[in-house]
């Protein structure tokens, strides 16, 4: 086929005025609310130079359900299924905080079991979390879905695990003010035991199959680059203050539930990239199993659950209570005006606050690199919007 | 373990550079809504005090009055403090932003203003986060959502705690087991029956 010389010169003129850096406009491209990369109803709105992005700007809101407004009138055991939904990922941790800032204000003491199986499932829920988070984070770098999937192995396993104790996989309201729902099953320790002896195989497969990938590392390598002294000025916490080499974990700087017993390294990243915050994870996985396996090892006897009426009623006062989740520091402020419900109720999201600095991490990249920096803070919209 | 800064040595630290600028109610360290910036700012530069991170910002309602609420870390130091911030004006609530001291501030004081409608002056992008610019009031102030019969939205009680209401007198209804690991009970468990489950 051949073109004539007027088409080739109309088509020739079209591209330079295309080309040409006086002429060129920004454009704006909507990431969402419904794509793969924004991992839930968020939407991210950029502004692009060619592929470099200007701009960029997020819009939520399309999940909010009033959390803060709702557990204002239901009572403090009835709040405890809010906060599986706050964070649908993580729903021990979520639990587990809340439990802490209420027990605070009523002034629980709680059982030397209950805080161990407590911290049994905090660990487990933090490798499943870590497994959606990496999983969905190769997805992002542009692996379709064999990675997630390899993962997806693992954390199943511990959804049965959390299915044979409280009987739900997701929103689990497992545990109490004061203790846990339940006692453990009889078969739930035969069944850890076999997932940790299983475990370091399948970390030593991702690894081979992951550390030395090249497209991996091209993809995420000084991608999405944060100083530790932004990180810190934008109140960023879990792994994504930890790539940046700054070792702030709850569970070592302020222990709650018995974690000073158990002995546990706080892996930290080098650049602040990307990569870091994926390492970091792949790390922390390592040493939840290892206080898994101390856990396992010291499960004390005794009461699962302190005995505190269903229907407590605090002194008016307040408390502040934070738990290292897998996302980062989450936090229950809570406000007793002495009444069966909280006067205020607010979670300090960790999801919502890692996301302070997305907008300094993307401009200057391309756009395929937005969407790895988006994937690697490991946002869960549900807690996002609360 | 976090420690609690001591609240008068952060008082100290904030009235040496501007006096009158804190005080100390029955233990908790309020701050001069007019400074507050440069109140923290003190207080995240003060070596002594080195309260870097910002962790939490929100606020109370208290109908009277709103009350904002700062709870911030020094990572190296390990102590945390918490700082309150009063305001009265319940028409057109405002107090100085805290971005430019930390950037963590942003989105939270976006929610803030979206929830309570408390402008923070000096905040570069103050826009509605959650809901929509138009939603007709601010959903986290208790004088939202009046109730026909102006009953304030909250628990007034429990139903045991009222006669007309009360509570089963336990043991009067058959306890199934909360989970398969509980002791079954003697006697006649009440088990669904089958058929109404079909229909």
């Amino acid at each position: 086929m051949t073109m004539s010389d007027d088409t080739r010169l109309a088509m020739q003129g079209t591209i330079e005025a295309l080309t040409a850096g006086d002429g060129s406009e920004p454009v704006v491209v909507n990431l969402g609310p419904q794509h793969p990369s924004t991992h839930g109803v968020f939407r991210l709105k950029v502004t692009l130079d060619g592929e470099i992005v200007q701009d960029a700007e997020m819009r939520i809101g399309y999940l909010h359900r009033s959390m803060e407004k709702l557990a204002e009138e239901r009572s403090y055991t009835q709040n405890i299924p809010f906060t599986d939904r706050i964070d649908y990922l993580a729903a021990m941790s979520n639990n587990l905080a809340y439990c802490l800032a209420a027990e605070e204000l009523l002034g629980v003491e709680v059982p030397p079991r209950a805080q161990a199986i407590r911290v049994m499932f905090a660990e487990l829920q933090r490798v499943a979390s870590h497994a959606m988070a990496n999983g969905t984070f190769i997805n992002d770098c542009g692996a379709w879905h064999t990675p997630l999937f390899h993962m997806f192995r693992d954390r199943e396993r511990v959804l049965d695990m959390f299915e044979m104790t409280c009987g739900a996989r997701l929103t689990t309201n497992y545990m109490r003010i004061g203790g846990v729902a339940f006692d453990l099953p009889d078969e739930l320790l035969p069944t850890l035991e076999q997932f940790l002896a299983d475990m370091p195989e399948n970390i030593a497969n991702y690894e081979a199959l992951l550390l030395e990938n090249e497209i991996l590392h091209a993809r995420a390598r000084g991608v999405g680059v944060i100083s530790p002294e932004m990180a810190i000025n934008s109140s960023l916490s879990g792994p994504v203050l930890r790539g940046t080499g700054v070792p702030w974990d709850l569970r070592k700087a302020n222990p709650y539930c018995g974690y000073e017993s158990y002995e546990f390294d706080v892996p930290v990243g080098e650049q602040g990239d990307c990569f870091d915050r994926f390492l970091v994870r792949m790390a922390e996985v390592k040493e939840s199993l290892r206080i898994l396996r101390q856990v396992v090892d010291t499960l004390p006897d005794g009461p699962y659950l302190a005995d505190v009426p269903l229907h407590a009623r605090p002194e008016p006062g307040e408390s502040y209570a934070r738990v290292e989740s897998p996302r980062g520091e989450l936090g229950f402020y809570l406000v007793s005006d002495g009444g069966p419900a909280p006067y205020r109720f607010h979670c300090r999201p960790p999801s919502l606050i890692n996301l302070s600095a997305l907008k300094e991490m993307s401009i200057g990249g391309t756009l395929a690199d937005a969407i790895v920096t988006l994937g690697s803070i490991d946002i869960v919209v549900g807690e996002i919007d609360r | 373990m976090t420690a609690q800064y001591d609240a008068t040595a952060a008082m100290e630290i904030v009235n040496a550079s501007a006096p009158g600028a804190a005080c100390i109610d029955e233990g908790v360290l309020y701050l001069e809504p007019d400074t507050l910036a440069e109140s923290i700012r003190t207080l995240r530069d003060s070596e002594e005090s080195d309260l870097v991170f910002l962790s939490n910002l929100t606020a109370v309602d208290h109908e009277l009055h709103f009350e904002l609420v700062y709870h911030l870390q020094s990572l190296d130091l390990n102590h945390i403090l918490q700082v309150k911030a009063r305001i009265f004006d319940r028409e057109d609530p405002a107090l100085p932003s805290l971005t430019r001291v930390y950037h963590g501030a942003h989105l939270q004081e976006r929610e803030v203003y979206d929830l309570f409608g408390i402008r923070f002056d000096g905040h570069p992008d103050l826009r509605r986060m959650f809901l929509w610019e138009g939603f007709p009031g601010y959903p986290l102030r208790k004088d939202f959502l009046q109730m026909p019969g102006q009953v304030r939205a909250g628990l007034p009680g429990f139903p045991h705690e009222s006669e007309e209401n009360a509570w089963p007198v336990p043991g009067s209804v058959p306890q199934r087991p909360l989970h398969p690991n509980d002791p079954q009970p003697e006697g006649e468990v009440v088990v669904a029956d089958e058929s109404e489950d079909a229909s």
